[in-house]
């Protein structure tokens, strides 16, 4: 594989960490467009404790991805209140703040970035995502998950069968949280430079934008909306000044065509010959 | 439901993409008689206007030096890849040019957020990358020694600018207002127009809570009413002349008429129309109406191209960025003559590093504004301008030199 695709393959993994987080949140009825936020914290956690503190990339990674679940618990507990649009924009503010915040932090480079970080291969970054969708797809199949869709389906009949609802819903924002935090360490040390910029509201909208157009009731659909996004703009380089342009009309067209996303639970059934759940 | 026929459609998407890939990839096939040079500009997103007037400047200079016989008899290629400003799509342009196209050396990427992220895969992919507009400080002392930057730092830039800004309008404070968003724009109004001002014995007046905004924003009343009420002497305007128009504009509706100055980030024809009565300074190497050989016969020569090619202001007139991709790409077809380039398959890798030799070593390139030469830390030394830009034109005040004094291309 040459150096430019290993290069594209590298970013359509740490997209599809973020979509995931994404994803997992979304599976409880919650959308949030905030975990540009939460992959910005892992970003400059993992970064200051690799090239500051001096230990590994895996315990750095592991690390920030708790303190950034912790936080996104906290920052769960007053999304509760909110639903829809306005929980999206709740979870922006928190975005915009964290930006704002790492643009001021002077001991992390503030408006000048950090750089420092060494350099990890498609290799390293592809055992996180690959992983961390096998999670995802493990916990599918789980009770937990079941309890999930049930929030997401209708929330007072899930509170009246039983279900803690607040602690679906708070887990699930603490887990996608956490997912956002590595795929942060892994962006930073793969770009080797972090600036706030990074971690705006476009990072953000790319997250559930590989979402939507992958496809929202799989998590396979998440990794098809990642190489997507990433790949398809490379191949239209073709169109030079309208690329962004037919990258744009071949979202549209995409989602005109496939509402539900490219990969919904039925296509997978299919290209996997399993059975529906009677 | 839809979903019956899915797998089908799914197919004609993943089909289509790949369609579209091997027709890109044959465009970008390549005979062995050319000598293949790459550019990454921002042909979409925030500085399109400066991407694309560089695709047509790089054009040019790919038609004049084909006309005149080539390099080496063999014909220049100039692959011009758009990375929308984004520097993740700088820096897998930069892996495209120099692992799948084989250029010998690569021009850009234009932002010092493209440049920090595209620098070191230069280093790693071993080929000289130099940025046309990159002037954060540090950015290519930080990637030697592939990476090198056509610009001179805004810290060198601004201790010539500022107090030329105190003498020509009495200037004993300012209020500072920047682009919260744009890396460079914070690090320059955040860090070092702050320590250059005080140096200057100029005041801040709202050090303690400095003005801010964000790229795209198109409202910042709030902020130039704060900063009329600070009543000062003049403002310091750092961001991309874009977003600094939204301010001016600003400034010349609630009638705050006073001088402004900023870095490099401010030139370009658009601002001079947005409130032709208030004085901004900024720094440049090139401006449009520079007098010399070199520099009409390229202004006359881009301008009307640039004036036809749709998609870019009726009126508008090369940029500094246009001159500082022409010379770099010069620069490298300089190279290739004289070191012994191949533009061999068998021979890139030492070619590339021919290319890297030549930049490092050289002094004197006849650059549009002046000799050229670059320093240790990757940076040109090359001369500057103060420029004065009111009534509509920018019209040069002072002349310095990003080195000592006696160095050659000062």
């Amino acid at each position: 594989m040459s150096t430019y695709y290993a290069g594209l393959f590298a970013d359509a993994g740490i997209l599809l960490l973020g979509a995931l987080s994404v994803y997992i949140i979304l599976a409880t009825g919650q959308l949030s467009l905030g975990n540009a936020g939460f992959m910005g914290i892992g970003a400059y956690i993992t970064s200051y404790l690799t090239v500051m503190v001096g230990i590994p990339l895996t315990p750095a990674l592991i690390i920030a991805a708790i303190i950034s679940g912790i936080i996104g618990v906290i920052v769960g507990f007053p999304a509760l209140r909110l639903k829809g649009i306005y929980l999206a924009i709740a979870t922006l503010g928190f975005a915009e703040m964290v930006r704002s915040f790492l643009l001021n932090f002077d001991t992390m480079g503030g408006s000048g970035g950090f750089h420092g970080m060494k350099h990890v291969t498609v290799g390293y970054i592809w055992i996180w995502s690959g992983g961390i969708l096998l999670l995802v797809m493990i916990l599918e199949r789980s009770r937990i998950w079941l309890e999930m869709r049930a929030v997401h389906d209708d929330e007072t009949a899930a509170g009246l069968v039983g279900l803690n609802t607040v602690a679906i819903k708070i887990g699930a924002f603490g887990f996608g949280s956490a997912i956002a935090a590595i795929a942060g360490g892994l962006f930073a040390h793969h770009h080797v430079y972090i600036e706030p910029g990074n971690f705006g509201f476009e990072r953000s909208v790319d997250f559930v934008l590989a979402v939507i157009l992958g496809g929202s009731t799989a998590a396979p659909g998440a990794l098809v909306g990642s190489i997507l996004l990433v790949f398809l703009p490379e191949m239209l380089r073709s169109l030079a000044d309208w690329r962004m342009a037919g990258f744009g009309a071949l979202l549209v067209i995409v989602l005109l065509v496939r509402r539900q996303g490219i990969l919904d639970r039925a296509l997978l059934r299919r290209l996997t010959f399993s059975k529906a759940a009677s | 439901m839809s979903t019956k026929s899915g797998l089908p459609q799914a197919l004609c998407t993943v089909l289509f993409a790949s369609v579209l890939t091997c027709a890109a990839s044959y465009a970008s096939a390549q005979s062995a008689t050319e000598i293949s040079i790459g550019a990454i500009v921002p042909s979409s997103g925030p500085f399109a206007e400066w991407g694309r007037a560089n695709t047509v400047t790089l054009k040019l200079l790919e038609q004049q030096t084909n006309d005149a016989g080539g390099i080496n008899g063999a014909k220049l290629k100039i692959v011009v890849l758009d990375d929308a400003a984004k520097p993740a799509q700088a820096a897998s342009s930069l892996r495209k040019l120099a692992g799948d196209d084989n250029v010998l050396a690569v021009a850009g990427p234009l932002t010092s957020s493209a440049a920090e992220v595209t620098f070191p895969v230069a280093n790693e992919m071993k080929v000289v990358s130099t940025s046309q507009a990159s002037s954060k400080p540090g950015v290519s002392k930080l990637n030697r020694p592939w990476a090198f930057r056509n610009t001179i730092d805004e810290g060198v830039l601004a201790q010539t600018t500022v107090p030329f800004f105190k003498k020509t309008f009495n200037v004993n404070s300012v209020g500072i207002i920047y682009d919260a968003k744009d890396a460079t724009a914070a690090t320059v109004g955040t860090r070092i127009m702050p320590a250059v001002l005080k140096d200057s014995g100029i005041s801040i007046l709202n050090e303690s809570s400095p003005l801010s905004f964000n790229t795209g924003d198109l409202d910042v009343s709030a902020q130039v009413t704060k900063l009329k009420s600070l009543n000062p002497d003049g403002v310091v305007i750092s961001a991309d002349y874009s977003q600094a128009i939204t301010v001016i504009r600003e400034m010349k509706r609630q009638g705050l008429i006073k001088p402004v100055v900023g870095s490099t980030q401010l030139i370009s024809s658009a601002i001079l129309k947005a409130a032709p009565e208030i004085p901004v300074i900024a720094p440049s190497t090139f401006y449009a109406t520079m007098k010399g050989d070199a520099a009409e016969k390229f202004v006359n020569a881009v301008q009307p191209l640039l004036r036809k090619e749709s998609g870019l202001p009726a009126e508008i007139e090369p940029s500094m960025y246009d001159a500082n991709i022409y010379e770099i790409v010069s620069m490298y077809i300089d190279a290739i003559k004289k070191t012994g380039v191949t533009g061999k398959p068998a021979d890139l890798e030492a070619d590339r590093t021919k290319i890297r030799d030549y930049m490092a070593k050289l002094e004197g390139f006849p650059g549009l504004g002046g000799p050229i030469g670059f320093n240790d830390d990757g940076d040109v030394i090359k001369a500057f301008y103060v420029l004065q830009g009111q009534n509509g034109t920018w019209d040069p005040k002072v002349r310095g030199c990003s080195s000592v004094p006696n160095h050659p291309a000062c």
